[in-house]
């Protein structure tokens, strides 16, 4: 019967439909190959070029990377990126989980709401989201002015803005919703049946989320952590705005060769290093299912 | 028989709904008890009050006579089949089996042993590496049901635990289940909406409805006398004539109904208590205990009726007659099938063809109105 129904399956229709397939695909793919392959092998190749005199000369060479990797101050700043990236992500990581975790055993309407409290700022323009956080940093801003208030201190504090601290608290409340996402997501994929069954084996709540909960929203864990890592470590516009003088990251390196330094070259460059390291994060957090979990 | 866990009076409410109703059972040492109604009735809110799941906004749930209704479902010695069987994903087979011993601290060389054990019961031996994933769906319910039972539960609780399985996997499930409830001599309380595996398993028969019990006894009580409307309705395919009694006795009655009078015979079971002269009731006449043609000139009871339809269902076929006196009305009649080409009686059984159908007065009995 099966091999019939096999038989079946290799008549002409078959290739009919793939063809259909194929018809389908295109527009999607075209889209794909011009507005991103491409320009990304684009790069690949103004990575090889040089810089004379102001202007691009189409010259193959290594320089660029050469220069990245005997230059002290590239691979520091990429070390310092990766620092930020990488605690940002922890941080995001101990305060969304739990975020994710409340609003996963809520029930019903209060449910929505809470997720779409998390959803809501992405909504807005992501400059605004880091012109907010200057609004509550700044010396005339909310914490300043509430302590003051409150008589903890008589002169706003410098501290709270234009530092590696902004950088990284700004970073942490703007890319948090890209944590709570998918461990939401991930939550909400363990079925009821499964916290019952446990506890109807006898297990405590606290012993439920360690040998059930826990294990079974990992993919969902990896995925937040993989979006955090690569959004914080590729974003150049929260250090221009509130990382002040300390600020110099290797994103706002690369924005600065392309804009300012006019090397265009040496940022593409360092995009692809950037590249290769965003990339094997992905790859690295596919192991896990991550990717499942979007 | 010891009585091991008795629900007084509970009752459970979601918003307006009442799901179950001041209920009380009774649930014995050992015994097999299928709760059977359909969906909708309570039945799992009753399995769930009882696990621990729901708390009772009424009554009381005692254990030897202790009140557990506040209990939480970690410290009752009871244990669930859930319907999906709710198998931790993330752990394989042997971990699944041995995840209720691992959170009670027990050493491994213990939950070793009690896993293989457990396994070998249910016929899983060397299935400990694999993931619930790895598994079919009767192979998952097996796992399902030796996790339960490694904690040698006061009560294994089963949430329609067939429901997932195809036919003839269910078929051979319904024979293991008893087999190893025997075995193992543990109380379960397994619910259902299928009356056959409610029937087929259990020592006795709670039918609920509305959340309510409408009938609790053992299984050949409940299917050959129904005590009410619901059970008669739900319980096989019965014919229920809507009538009045006329006339009572001790022994019988006589109900007036649109197909004219019909006389009942009072079984052992019976109840004759309730039923008062001019009470409204049903009828109720099993398809396979009504006699056609000259058979039926030896019945208490005999109608004239015109054949509607005829059914080949297998085994038995079914036929559908009107009776002339009230056309709207049809009566199903129960026959073992014919071999093609024998004719049955010699008249035929077309469509539309008058027939003589009738019972005796003791194959037929009276229930409620009310359900």
């Amino acid at each position: 019967m099966s091999k019939i129904r096999a038989n079946l399956s290799m008549q002409p229709g078959k290739k009919h439909r793939r063809f259909g397939l194929y018809t389908l695909l295109f527009p999607t793919s075209v889209w794909l190959l011009f507005f991103i392959l491409i320009p990304i092998a684009m790069f690949g190749v103004y990575s090889f070029w040089v810089v004379r005199n102001e202007t691009i000369v189409r010259e193959f060479s290594f320089g660029n990377y050469v220069r990245f990797f005997t230059n002290p101050l590239y691979p520091a700043l990429l070390l310092r990126s990766l620092i930020i990236a990488f605690g940002v992500t922890i941080i995001t990581f101990v305060m969304s989980y739990p975020l994710a975790l409340h609003i996963f055993r809520q029930s019903g309407r209060l449910k929505s709401l809470l997720y779409m409290f998390v959803l809501i700022p992405l909504l807005t323009s992501y400059i605004v989201r880091i012109y907010a956080m200057r609004l509550v940093l700044g010396s005339n801003g909310l914490i300043n002015n509430f302590l003051i208030f409150i008589g903890a201190i008589e002169e706003p504090l410098q501290v709270l803005l234009f530092n590696r601290f902004a950088i990284f608290l700004t970073l942490c409340v703007t890319l948090s919703p890209f944590m709570v996402m998918p461990i939401y997501t991930s939550l909400e994929k363990v079925p009821r049946s499964l916290i019952e069954a446990s506890r109807d084996l006898g297990a405590s709540d606290l012993q439920t989320f360690w040998r059930v909960i826990f294990p079974i929203s990992v993919p969902g864990v990896v995925a937040g952590s993989m979006f955090i890592f690569i959004l914080s470590l590729g974003d150049f516009l929260t250090p221009i705005l509130v990382g002040g003088t300390q600020g110099m990251t290797i994103s706002k390196a690369i924005q600065m060769n392309f804009g300012i330094a006019y090397n265009w070259p040496l940022g593409a460059a360092l995009s692809a290093i950037l590249l290769v390291i965003a990339l094997s994060t992905i790859l690295v957090s596919n192991r896990f299912g991550a990717l499942r979990e979007i | 028989m010891k009585e091991l866990l008795r629900l007084g009076k509970v009752t459970k409410c979601f918003g307006p709904v009442v799901a179950v109703d001041a209920v009380d059972l009774s649930i014995y040492d050992g015994e097999f008890l299928a709760i059977l109604g359909p969906s909708g009735s309570g039945k799992t809110t009753i399995l769930r009050l009882i696990a621990g799941f729901e708390t009772p906004d009424e009554g009381r749930i005692l254990l030897e006579d202790r009140d557990i209704a506040l209990t939480p479902v970690n410290q009752r010695p009871f244990n669930t089949v859930f319907q999906d069987y709710a198998l931790f994903p993330n752990m394989n087979v042997f971990k699944n089996i041995a995840y209720g011993l691992m959170v009670r601290g027990i050493g491994r060389q213990e939950i070793k042993q009690r896993v293989e054990e457990a396994l070998e019961m249910v016929a899983l031996s060397g299935f400990g590496e694999r993931y619930p994933d790895q598994l079919s769906g009767g192979q998952r319910q097996r796992v399902a049901l030796a996790r339960a039972l490694i904690l040698r539960p006061k009560l294994l609780l089963l949430d329609e635990p067939l429901g997932a399985l195809d036919l003839a996997l269910r078929k051979q499930m319904q024979i293991t289940l008893k087999q190893i409830q025997e075995q193992v001599n543990i109380t379960f309380v397994h619910v259902t909406h299928d009356q056959e595996e409610g029937l087929t398993m259990s020592d006795r028969v709670a039918i609920i409805n509305e959340g309510q019990i409408q009938q609790l006894d053992d299984p050949k009580a409940v299917y050959f006398y129904p005590q009410n409307f619901f059970t008669a309705n739900f319980m096989g395919e019965n014919n229920l004539i809507k009538g009045r009694v006329v006339d009572l006795s001790a022994s019988g009655a006589t109900v007036e109904t649109e197909i004219g009078n019909v006389a009942v015979k009072f079984a052992d079971k019976q109840p004759i208590a309730p039923i008062k002269g001019g009470d409204e009731l049903y009828v109720v006449i099993r398809p396979e205990n009504i006699l056609i043609g000259d058979q039926a000139g030896t019945a208490g009871n005999i109608y004239e009726g015109i054949i509607r339809r005829r059914v080949f269902v297998g085994s038995e076929e079914k036929l559908f007659v009107s009776p002339v006196s009230s056309p709207e009305l049809e009566i199903m009649i129960k026959l073992h099938a014919l071999k093609a080409g024998s004719g049955y009686p010699s008249g035929g059984l077309d469509r539309k063809e008058k027939i003589r159908i009738g019972w005796h007065q003791d194959q037929c009995w009276l229930v409620s109105n009310n359900s």
